[in-house]
């Protein structure tokens, strides 16, 4: 009953702080404390209705008990992200960019391709990954490879079909401009049409940053040497070990969040003159 | 107004027929999916025994990803079929699981080894790839991997650990040295793939002498300090166990009987009725009650585990004959 009355109070003490916070001209300090207030009032509201109501640790573990367990696997935590997010997500990211952007240039220079390919790659990008998952866990393997696959083919779409919209971004003026200048394919591509398409492409990499992580974890679950987040979510689960569970998911944010920051600050400094990026 | 009375008199027709249907209710959570591993209890209910003893059973299958131990913790059922690792594992991670019945008296696990992977004994398995399910599953491998000495987390000379789905791919595509499968289950659906007895190295657990208790019933503590839902599991314990050695003297109607109730459409007769038969070797031995030196053998496996037991203190209270008693006799 205690716990249930100290989360109601919190629960108003940080939404009374939060109201007077955004009243307040908006300021670095305010952005920044207003969401870490918010979260940490979230986290207090569960541990202590988990407490008051005394629900099973095996159903719904309190958030000290995922902290105390996140310190105790720091290392199980640690050979698990190098597994799933190094070797599978950020290899399959990578291939998958390179293979989206290769494609995508392909498309631009010869128009046939874009009339075939890019219905081929929508019906393609429908299929689900919990059916493709299996498929290329027994034609790549149980290692990193097949992750790495099935990050390649749900992140091939996206960066595609926005980098083909982003070539196609420059005005025709600015294009006859470099005409003029009897400047060629190549170099127009180089100097005009590629920074053209930066907003495009970003808005690609950071949809794909997030289905990549998704794509790593979720192909872990149909088979994996006993090592990567998707496995030990998995069968954590089946040994009611939710405190570690949860743990791996907090590890997984972090490194979803971070990835997309990273990336959204990358954008940030290279298409510094798109309207988008003024404040 | 008059079509309003009309639908609220049909409704209350309605309700007092359901109330008038005979039966406590019971629900049983599976193990795995609808097959005959849980043929006595599908029998039971289809031969009316449920029936005959006022009980009102629903049985939910499971699947990959169900766990049964999280389905009793929530609620989602009264009754589970588990394994008894399992459920002393979960027992000591809080959840207080006790066994009721145990209808299966021997272990139908065993790792399937292909011989051109160099497989002929247990001293070739050092260096090689073996496939267990995890999910509860792991526990028997897991011990028994320590018993041979043999390390687990990848480091040299002991063995690569796969986590195999539950199909026997790994083997037959050779990403695996040797597979976890069932007598009853897996093995033949390597045989159907086209490999041979002769092509492959099988290794029983029992014959391992490391083999643990498989399908029990379990029930949560507080389920049997309610002396309502006692009784209700004493009739559901002996109309299971008839369904049981029903099927064990009528394999193939059995099977029948599975495969009717199977909703998903995906069992073979052929398969059902081969799976009747190994299970019914499985089961006979048993009466249903829990045999107090087969528990202490599957406590004593998993607590020799070595640096990383399944449990770490033999359970107290984690069986009891108390609903065996009254229903078997």
């Amino acid at each position: 009953m205690m716990w249930l009355i100290a989360g109601a109070m919190v629960w108003a003490l940080g939404w009374f702080v939060n109201v007077r916070l955004a009243a307040l001209p908006k300021s670095r300090a305010t952005s920044l404390l207003v969401p870490v207030i918010f979260g940490l009032t979230l986290v207090f509201i569960w541990e202590s209705v988990v407490r008051g109501l005394e629900i099973q640790q095996v159903l719904l573990p309190a958030p000290s008990v995922i902290a105390a367990r996140f310190m105790a696997s720091t290392s199980i935590l640690w050979q698990d992200w190098v597994q799933t997010v190094v070797k599978g997500m950020m290899s399959g990211y990578i291939i998958g960019c390179i293979a989206a952007f290769g494609m995508a240039l392909a498309v631009d220079r010869f128009p046939f391709l874009q009339r075939g390919l890019l219905p081929v790659g929508n019906f393609a990008a429908a299929l689900p990954v919990i059916g493709m998952a299996p498929i290329l866990v027994m034609w790549f393997g149980f290692d990193w490879q097949s992750k790495a696959a099935v990050v390649v083919v749900m992140i091939f779409f996206p960066i595609l079909v926005n980098t083909v919209q982003g070539l196609q971004a420059s005005d025709t003026m600015q294009r006859d401009l470099m005409r003029t200048y009897a400047a060629g394919y190549w170099k127009t591509l180089f100097k005009l049409r590629l920074p053209a398409a930066m907003p495009f492409i970003f808005n690609g990499l950071k949809i794909a940053t997030t289905l990549a992580l998704i794509g790593a974890i979720v192909a872990e679950f149909f088979g994996s040497p006993i090592r990567g987040m998707g496995f030990r979510i998995s069968t954590s689960v089946g040994q009611l070990a939710l405190d570690l569970v949860w743990a791996e998911i907090v590890v997984a944010a972090i490194t979803g969040s971070a990835f997309y920051g990273g990336m959204a600050l990358l954008e940030r400094k290279w298409t510094f003159w798109h309207p988008s990026q003024r404040n | 107004m008059n079509v309003f009375y009309k639908c609220v008199g049909a409704a209350a027709l309605g309700a007092m027929s359901t109330a008038a249907q005979a039966g406590d209710d019971l629900t049983l959570q599976l193990k795995w999916v609808t097959q005959a591993q849980f043929g006595g209890y599908y029998v039971a209910l289809d031969k009316g025994f449920y029936e005959e003893e006022g009980l009102n059973v629903t049985i939910k299958p499971g699947g990959p990803d169900i766990a049964p131990t999280q389905v009793l913790a929530g609620g989602g059922a009264d009754v589970t079929v588990e394994w008894m690792p399992a459920a002393l594992a979960a027992r000591e991670k809080g959840l207080p699981m006790v066994n009721i019945a145990q209808p299966f008296k021997s272990s139908g696990m065993m790792l399937t080894c292909r011989k051109d992977a160099g497989i002929s004994s247990t001293d070739d398995f050092a260096g090689k790839t073996l496939g267990v399910w995890f999910f509860g599953n792991e526990f028997p491998f897991l011990s028994w991997m320590n018993k041979l000495g043999l390390a687990t987390d990848g480091s040299d000379g002991g063995v690569t650990v796969l986590k195999q789905g539950f199909n026997v791919d790994p083997l037959l595509q050779k990403q695996a040295a040797c597979v976890s499968t069932m007598t009853y289950n897996e093995y033949w659906q390597v045989i159907d793939a086209g490999l041979t007895p002769d092509d492959l190295m099988v290794f029983k657990y029992e014959d391992q002498g490391v083999a643990t208790l498989e399908d029990g019933l379990y029930v949560l503590e507080e389920t049997l300090a309610d002396p309502a839902m006692e009784d209700k599991l004493v009739r559901f314990v002996r109309a299971s166990m008839k369904g049981w050695k029903y099927a064990e003297m009528n394999p193939d109607e059995a099977a029948d009987i599975v495969l009717e109730n199977d909703a998903s459409g995906a069992q073979t007769e052929e398969h059902q009725q081969r799976m009747m038969r190994e299970i019914s070797k499985l089961t006979s031995g048993s009466n249903g009650a829990l045999g107090e030196a087969d528990y202490e053998r599957t406590v004593q496996s998993l607590l020799s585990g070595g640096s990383d037991p399944v449990i770490t203190m033999a359970p107290k209270g984690a069986w009891t004959h108390a609903i065996t008693d009254k229903a078997l006799n």
